[in-house]
Formats: C-alpha cells, structure tokens, sequence
C-alpha cells in the first residue's frame, strides 16, 4: 500500500510541485497550506511522513512539529523541514522541536524522492 | 546648555534619526529588489532551456514514432533514442520543477519589501502627526520635549518593523539546496 505524505506549505505552487514530484514516485500526498490546515490535516488521517515549510502564517512549520510531537500518534513519525531557512541556528531549532531532517528550497525532485525514500521506504 | 542649543541638539538628533532609519530600510529594499531580480532572471533563463530541451526531445520522438508508423524497422539508433526519451524529458522536466521554485522565494522577498514601504509611510506619517502639533507660537520648551517624544517614537517604530519581518532569503541562485537528515 503506498505511503502518505503530509506536504505543508503556504504556497501553493510549491505545494502543487511537491505533490507533482512525489505522487510521481508512487506516494499519497496531502496537502495544508499552514501548520493549523496541517496539524488539522494530520489528526483526521494518519500519515507516514510530514513534510513542513517554515515560515507560514498561523502557525510556522517549528510550531507545527512541536505540537505534533505532544500528540502519541506522531511521536516517532519522520518530519522533515522544506524551507528556504539555511541557517546553523535555525536547524538547530528544528533538530530541537523533533525534525529528522532539513531540506533547504529549492529543491531537486529527484533528490527529494531519494531523501523520502531513505526515511520512509 | 541654552535654550538654543538643546533646541538644536534635538533637531539634530531627530534628523539624523529619520536620515539613519530611513536609508537602513531603503537598503534592505534596495537588497531584496536586487535579489528578485536575480532570481527572475535565473529562472526565465533555466525556464527557457527546459522549455526548449522537452520540446526537442519530444520532437525526435515524433519523428521517430513518424518512421515506424510508416513501416519503417527501427534501427538499434531508433530503439536506444526511444527508450532514453522519457528519463531525458523526465530529467528536463525536474530542472523545470527547481527553477518554478522562483515563485516561492520571490514572494518572499516582495512580502519584505512591501512591509518595509508600509513601515517607512507609517514611519513618515508619525513624522508629519508630531509636526502638526508644533505651532508657531509653541515655545521652545515645548518643542524639545516634542522633538524627543517624535525622536523616541521613530526609533521604536523602525525597531519594531525590523522584528516584524521574515528572515530574508538567502539563496541568489536556483540550484538544489543543502539536505541534512538528522
């Protein structure tokens, strides 16, 4: 059975290209274009992986991955920031809050496919 | 100090307040404006190319489809060129994907750049509000402690703008950015 991945992210053309990359690859993609759609998104249906932006209004991508993490259902879940964030002290925010992983924009399908691959089969 | 002096220590402060502040953000504007148009320009070009490359190979596709349709035997070129056609569009068609990402970081950069214009007219609005209130008659006094007061508020409110606003965006070019799984 495929995988489902949360793709969150407030521009929706981004969101459109992550969706488009990924369903290529075989994988169910739902989409929130903040991280309260996401955090909404994501207790209506388990998912397998969530893939976050950082900043978006309502809620930013830290916020939603700290809040996830208080839920037992996303404990151990792989989430991975897409951001255009590169700096050391905001990764080290992420890796804080329970990011496994940091993908700095734009990104390469071919190597987001590979990255979703490595953490989730 | 004399009247006079405090009087014009105040203007003074004041000016190179407005003077300061002002061409701090004007420069960020200026910054992020530059950047855009890196980045516009970056992305029309690889747009471009992809544009022209899947064009291309979906041309030779056709005229090798052209050939076997009528009746031709495809020759190993023809089976190797087909079989290579959909990793070379596909290969094409992601290059397109990272450079569309344009969208996404120019909106950014103009969402900083807008709020930096509203914050300087608000900056500038405050300046003409404590303005009105300086009569011609208002004695010195008075206008030192106006001067102070306006001084003060511009400063909060460039300081203020500056907290308001998003991280700028770094990148200056459409390449796949940096992967780092924890």
């Amino acid at each position: 059975m495929a995988k489902t991945i949360l793709a969150v992210d407030d521009s929706s053309s981004l969101r459109q290209m992550v969706a488009f990359s990924l369903k290529a690859a075989g994988y169910n993609v739902v989409e929130a274009v903040d991280g309260q759609d996401g955090l909404e998104k994501a207790k209506m249906q388990a998912v397998d992986l969530v893939l976050t932006d950082q900043n978006m209004p309502k809620m930013d991508g830290l916020q939603l991955i700290r809040t996830l993490r208080t839920l037992p259902e996303y404990a151990k879940t792989p989430i991975l920031m897409l951001t255009t964030e590169s700096s050391d002290e905001m990764k080290t925010k992420g890796r804080a809050a329970g990011a496994n992983g940091w993908l700095v924009k734009p990104f390469d399908p071919q190597r987001l496919i590979e990255v979703v691959k490595k953490v989730i089969g | 100090m004399t009247r006079k002096k405090i009087l014009g220590s105040h203007v003074k402060r004041l000016l190179s307040g407005v003077s300061l502040h002002g061409r701090r953000h004007l420069t960020e504007v200026e910054t992020d404006l530059l950047q855009t148009e890196l980045l516009l320009e970056e992305a029309i070009d690889k747009l471009t190319a992809s544009f022209m490359a899947v064009h291309g190979a979906v041309g030779a596709r056709q005229e090798a489809i052209e050939r076997l349709l009528d009746g031709g035997t495809p020759t190993p070129e023809d089976r190797a060129l087909l079989r290579s056609m959909s990793g070379e569009v596909g290969a094409h068609v992601n290059t397109a994907i990272t450079s569309m990402q344009f969208q996404d970081m120019t909106a950014q950069l103009i969402e900083r750049t807008l709020r930096r214009v509203a914050g300087l007219r608000d900056f500038l609005g405050t300046l003409s509000e404590h303005g009105a209130d300086i009569a011609p008659e208002t004695d010195s006094d008075e206008i030192v402690e106006r001067l102070g007061k306006v001084s003060m508020a511009l400063a909060i409110q460039s300081l203020e703008l500056r907290s308001m606003l998003r991280r700028s965006v770094e990148q200056k070019h459409l390449e796949s950015g940096d992967v780092e799984l924890f």
